[in-house]
């Protein structure tokens, strides 16, 4: 856990989830799993406020307790999950593709609530597309839980672990001071039998029943809410290791495609759309596929004869790359992909054009020299880079000093004298990942900071325009002329209306989103085939 | 390495020749301040991705951070009490959603998340009535502007007018009560804070329930709803 991670996390918090719950969640993460009296302790923040930031933080799966001996419970955070608050954007645009504005909404409020009943969704979700659509239309509940099925069986969303029912002879021994949560790898993503019948409700918004018409609805509502729903107990959260599979072999498909052609990369579509449920996220290569099944599967559009499939297969397998490998002869051919050296592929080729767009693609030749002869000295390097050796020295050492290459010290008489020693340079290549990926932290940080700056410096003239914002509705409401709303609308004068649009187009480039996208999701995913960093794959992405 | 020794140069173990310095160059100064903040870059930043899909996760990503800030997950500090509303602030008030209201499970949380009735009461009524009183005060001025229009309806008659002064005036007062309440509430949470640590507060809970909560009093107040 590197200060810029942390530093990010803590503005992460503050955005999603104001002051108290970032002093909260970061002293957590500086210190480690805690019990509540310490936080409380550590933070001087009153103990009504650390429970309910306590309990806004589980709500959103970022902390999870643990029952330790002497039954204290202690809460610790998890930086790699805040990290993830990231890529919610993309997960929720990942839903839209797949599965429509049904299917974004549904991820959307998962995110936005951390974990909701099956039920809960349904109905918000039908609640808010009813409200997007044409007066007298909407949206049925059946159609709304048909997509959230569909994202249950394709794992995109799963179910919380859950309360064990309490035992019998509950009397005979105190309950635990936390419940222990669990849940059987079967019911996962088994879906509750539910017949939720029944149609989106519109909000009234308009202004005629505004005053009236809530007050007599409230109490009905909550008679609603006081007979349990059949799924009561039953939460369910977004899978986001599915998501990073997805994303995964998206990128996998995209650099087949671009290496070979189109056809190749919907043939490895197809293969990681096989093997997308039987393997596990972390698993190095896909379950093997035979050449007929996989003909099988090809998707209809697609016309190719069997004989055009093999002659693919086969050249992909012979691909130095090794995307494709095959594992064995039977059925016309058994084929795997292979995960992690694809992977490792992938940001390999992030890494050298990270260094390209820095340092020149001079600086790039020595890069990859060394990279592919794996230890060079240095007068090798200047001989094989084919440039002089004055320059060649000015970059080597440059990369150096950025990290990027490191320096292998073999003393040939223990007494390590430097002219009886080699130097070999190298790359290190996680460690070199591993610091480009907290940089991309420290410049996400970075960013948010200064749209911060931005929004503080220019405070009054947002504010100036919300306000008009709000007069100018609630004119429109009450049906006021054209010439008064212009005339409110001339409030804010042209130099300031420049000054707004120029303030929203920084803020709006400085939302940090794209920088890191490409980055942090290469360098993870490249981590992620180094083997046993498996956990840091997650970070990444 | 002896060599070196004696000729106005520092001395190094090795030949500093490898490391590319010809003959007789001048070594770089030691350099004693940390690098710039901003250091020049040799190389122009490549352009953003900007395609559809990137512009609409940026606007999702907005607007998921506008909306975590109307969900009841956020909690703020609460900002100091100003002494005269300014009438800036009204339309600033980014109200909450009502039907947002979230009591968490607590079957899934340990018990000692629950909040326990007498130390929820003190923060708890502080917490309905600032969000209470914003669509109150909002609701009042529609009410009135209704009243009033009706009353250019009617024309002359004084009856009505009364009531709603004696409206407006009980308004006020409840108001001057709530402040009241605020305050005493406030001591009871320093008080209450202290109490906590020794855990016997029969007595206190005893005058506890004796507090009349006014018209907030009709929600649930088993259950802390954040």
């Amino acid at each position: 856990m590197t200060q810029a991670e942390i530093k990010l996390c803590s503005l992460l918090l503050q955005e999603h989830f104001g002051e108290i719950v970032d002093k909260i969640g970061t002293h957590l993460i500086r210190t480690g799993s805690q019990p509540l009296r310490a936080i409380v302790h550590g933070t001087g923040t009153s103990l009504d406020q650390v429970k309910k930031a306590l309990c806004v933080l589980i709500q959103h799966n970022l902390v999870t307790y643990q029952i330790h001996k002497r039954g204290i419970v202690e809460y610790e955070a998890h930086c790699s999950r805040i990290l993830r608050i990231l890529r919610y954007p993309r997960y929720i645009y990942t839903a839209k593709t797949l599965y429509s504005d049904t299917g974004e909404l549904i991820v959307e409020e998962l995110l936005l609530n951390g974990k909701m009943t099956m039920s809960a969704v349904v109905k918000k979700v039908a609640d808010r597309l009813t409200e997007t659509m044409e007066d007298g239309k909407t949206m049925d509940y059946a159609e709304v839980s048909s997509t959230f099925c569909r994202l249950a069986d394709t794992h995109f969303v799963q179910r919380c672990p859950l309360v064990p029912d309490p035992p019998e002879s509950a009397e005979a021994q105190p309950p635990p001071p936390a419940p222990t949560l669990s849940i059987n790898e079967k019911d996962m993503y088994l879906v509750p039998k539910l017949n939720l019948i029944g149609k989106g409700k519109r909000r009234r918004s308009s202004d005629d029943d505004a005053a009236g018409e809530p007050r007599p609805k409230r109490p009905k509502q909550t008679a609603e809410s006081k007979e349990p729903m059949p799924d009561d107990g039953i939460y369910w959260q977004a899978n986001l290791d599915r998501f990073h599979q997805h994303f995964r072999d998206q990128s996998i498909v995209n650099a087949v495609a671009n290496r070979m052609d189109q056809t190749s990369s919907e043939i490895v579509r197809t293969m990681l759309r096989m093997s997308e449920i039987t393997t596990s996220s972390g698993a190095p290569f896909t379950q093997p596929l035979s050449s007929n099944e996989i003909f099988r599967s090809l998707p209809v559009g697609y016309n190719i004869s069997k004989q055009v499939l093999d002659q693919y297969l086969t050249l992909l397998a012979d691909d130095p790359l090794e995307f494709v490998g095959k594992s064995g002869d039977s059925g016309g051919g058994m084929y795997v992909i292979n995960l992690h050296k694809a992977l490792a592929s992938l940001a390999m080729a992030t890494l050298e054009s990270i260094v390209q767009e820095r340092f020149g693609s001079r600086c790039a030749r020595i890069f990859r020299l060394v990279l592919r002869k794996k230890h060079l000295e240095q007068k090798q390097v200047e001989d094989f880079a084919m440039i002089p050796a004055k320059e060649a020295k000015d970059m080597l050492y440059k990369l150096l000093s950025e990290n990027l290459i490191s320096l292998q010290e073999i003393p040939k008489t223990p007494d390590h004298a430097p002219s009886r020693t080699f130097y070999l340079y190298t790359v290190n290549s996680l460690s070199a990942a591993r610091m480009l990926l907290r940089r991309c932290y420290k410049s996400i940080a970075n960013l948010i900071e200064r749209r911060q700056f931005e929004t503080r410096e220019n405070k009054r003239l947002l504010e100036k325009s919300q306000r008009v914002e709000a007069i100018l509705a609630s004119m429109q409401a009450t049906g006021a002329e054209e010439a008064q709303l212009q005339e409110i609308e001339e409030m804010i004068t042209a130099p300031e209306r420049q000054q707004l649009e120029s303030l929203k187009r920084n803020v709006n480039k400085w939302v940090p989103l794209v920088l890191p996208q490409l980055l942090a999701r290469s360098f993870g995913r490249f981590l992620g085939g180094m083997g046993d960093q498996r956990s840091y794959i997650f970070q990444a992405l | 390495m002896a060599g070196n020794k004696g000729r106005g140069r520092a001395s190094f173990t090795f030949n500093i020749e490898a490391i590319g310095f010809a003959r007789g160059e001048k070594l770089p100064d030691v350099v004693l301040k940390p690098p710039p903040l901003y250091p020049d870059t040799d190389y122009k930043p490549v352009p953003l991705k900007a395609d559809e899909a990137e512009e609409y996760m940026l606007a999702l990503k907005q607007e998921f951070r506008a909306t975590m800030k109307r969900t009841p997950y956020f909690m703020d500090t609460e900002e100091e009490k100003q002494e005269i509303e300014r009438y800036s602030k009204r339309y600033l008030k980014s109200y909450k959603d009502d039907d947002l209201e979230w009591v968490p499970d607590w079957r899934r949380l340990p018990r000692e998340m629950m909040p326990r009735k007498k130390l929820t009461k003190g923060p708890k009524r502080q917490r309905t009535k600032g969000t209470a009183k914003v669509p109150a005060t909002l609701m009042s001025t529609v009410d009135v502007l209704k009243k009033i229009e009706d009353l250019e309806k009617k024309g002359d008659e004084e009856k009505s007018d009364e009531e709603t002064d004696e409206k407006e005036g009980g308004k006020g007062k409840r108001k001057d009560d709530d402040d009241e309440e605020d305050e005493a509430a406030d001591e009871q949470e320093e008080y209450d804070e202290e109490e906590q640590e020794e855990e016997n507060d029969y007595i206190n809970s005893y005058f506890e329930d004796g507090d009349d909560f006014g018209a907030e009093s009709d929600d649930n107040m088993d259950e802390a709803t954040y």
